[in-house]
């Protein structure tokens, strides 16, 4: 990785990627911390229906009414590397995402075959 | 064994082309128009190669499909426009090519269409819940190579070759300029068939494809597509040597058909209703994957049909709805054949939507290193961008003035 970043271009709206590397979600936004004056610094990505709301006026707010809410917080130190993917160095279920497809998987595997 | 290989995955490419737009539209532009428009079946296949080589490029070098970059490139809000309006067509599709199955097996036994609306859905159901991604491919690539009888059936009826020489050339010879040009969009939006280019790229990544097969995606590309160019045209000099000569409107799958039937019999007429079922079979479902595709990457789902269905289960649920959807829509008896146009025109609309960031990635050095478009790739990718911009603003209001091709 080089030393500058384009976050708008290269982080946000990137693939997430888990230790294991499963999907687990899209980089919604990005939270900054730093006052007037201050140097801003990313602290957390986020991720879910719920961070659709700031971001895409009504058809966001449409959209995350959808999507049923939910707002991930992933602590930017947990962020491994960014490349096409933003990895993620935990399993996605410590981070709290993937939710749901893990609530799905039982019901898909009880029909015959599922698991081939 | 590698060369082998190969000319099996442009054999399913070339069976694996047509559709029930490419069916409905050459067949009526040369019912229509007689053979006028072969030029812009080229222009329309050209387009296709160009489009498809790209995408597969940028899933080789950089393991994205085409809702990953648009996602990327048009950020969340014009990206989930683009979405809807992929998804929406993309239904539209599926509810055509499904009624076509049922229309095909109507044809061959006999039975009423409702009940084989029914069957025809299970047997999807089942056929991509058991059946390896490969297996799908083939089975339906190679019924679909059935339909060259209708190449048989264009040198049959025996055109009068110089003029089908000239309708290679553009020009125009008609008391309706409205209606030539809308089906010059047509032809394009049908060649140009968007989700069957979701299908490639999705089915590039999931393959693993890198940096090595970019070779294999070139013959995809221009061979495979290239050659089911070859089909489009072989239906249009069909439309134009038998139906406009005879009078017919092509308004039903069945009377498609009937361009082998006259020239080479009964046999004739069974190869194409087989080949148009296994075409639109196998087109329901990369319509169907595609679908599930594009709402899991744009939202960075797990997704694919190489891991079991439970490794991706918000993907397997959404094909299942979308196939339960499309299910309803055919039975409430809506005419396929009209659906496939409103599918198609709206499909050129929505197109410039997906291209616009697949030509943006694959000129992004960060991704494609040394992959990225050279000089030829962007000169097309250009050209292409120029032709569908046009596309997508002339569609609707053509599809108004004409009354859906109606003149």
């Amino acid at each position: 990785m080089s030393d500058s970043i384009d976050l708008g271009l290269r982080v946000v709206d990137r693939q997430l990627l888990d230790s294991e590397e499963r999907r687990c979600g899209k980089v919604d936004d990005l939270a900054l911390e730093g006052g007037p004056g201050e140097a801003l610094e990313v602290i957390a990505i986020l991720s879910g229906p719920d961070v659709w709301r700031a971001r895409a006026g009504l058809v966001g707010r449409l959209a995350a009414w959808v999507g049923r809410g939910g707002r991930i917080r992933i602590p930017w130190k947990d962020v491994a590397e960014i490349d096409v993917n933003v990895r993620l160095s935990k399993r996605a279920q410590d981070l709290g995402l993937g939710h749901g497809d893990d609530r799905l998987r039982p019901f898909i595997a009880k029909i015959p075959d599922a698991d081939r | 064994m590698k060369i082998f290989q190969v000319a099996l995955g442009i054999l399913a490419a070339i069976g694996g082309f047509v559709d029930i737009g490419d069916l409905v539209f050459n067949v009526s532009a040369g019912a229509t128009f007689g053979y006028q428009l072969l030029w812009v079946v080229v222009i329309g296949v050209v387009g296709i190669i160009v489009y498809s080589e790209m995408c597969g490029r940028v899933a080789a070098i950089s393991g994205k499909a085409v809702f990953d970059a648009v996602r990327e490139r048009l950020g969340f809000k014009v990206g989930l426009m683009a979405l809807v309006s992929a998804q929406v067509v993309n239904l539209m599709t599926l509810t055509a090519e499904i009624g076509g199955v049922a229309i095909c097996l109507q044809l061959l036994s006999g039975l009423p269409y409702r009940s084989l609306i029914v069957i025809a859905g299970i047997a999807i159901a089942i056929v991509v819940w058991v059946t390896s991604f490969d297996w799908i491919e083939r089975i339906f690539g190679y019924g679909g190579l059935c339909l060259l009888v209708f190449a048989v059936a264009a040198v049959k009826l025996d055109p009068i070759w110089s003029q089908v020489g000239h309708g290679f050339v553009p020009g125009m010879q008609t008391q309706n300029p409205t209606l030539y040009a809308y089906f010059v969009i047509g032809l394009l939006g049908a060649a140009l068939t968007p989700y069957e280019v979701y299908f490639y790229s999705s089915g590039g990544v999931e393959e693993q494809w890198g940096p090595k097969d970019l070779g294999l995606n070139k013959a995809n590309a221009m061979i495979g597509y290239g050659l089911g160019g070859f089909l489009s045209l072989a239906l249009m000099i069909v439309g134009g040597s038998l139906f406009l000569v005879k009078g017919i409107e092509p308004e039903f799958l069945g009377s498609i058909a009937l361009g082998a039937e006259v020239p080479l019999g009964q046999i004739g007429l069974l190869l194409a209703i087989v080949g148009i079922l296994f075409a639109v079979s196998g087109a329901a479902i990369d319509t169907l994957f595609s679908g599930a595709y594009n709402l899991a990457q744009f939202l960075g789902w797990e997704w694919g049909r190489y891991r079991a269905q439970t490794g991706a289960p918000r993907f397997t649920v959404t094909w299942l709805v979308l196939l339960v959807l499309a299910l309803g829509a055919v039975m409430t008896g809506v005419d396929p054949v009209q659906l496939t146009e409103f599918a198609v025109i709206f499909s050129a609309v929505a197109l410039p939507l997906t291209y616009i960031p697949i030509l943006l990635v694959a000129n992004d050095r960060s991704y494609m290193r040394e992959y990225v478009n050279g000089r030829l790739a962007n000169t097309l990718g250009l050209i292409y961008l120029l032709v569908i911009v046009v596309v997508a603003l002339a569609a609707v209001p053509l599809l108004v003035l004409t009354n859906v091709g109606q003149g």
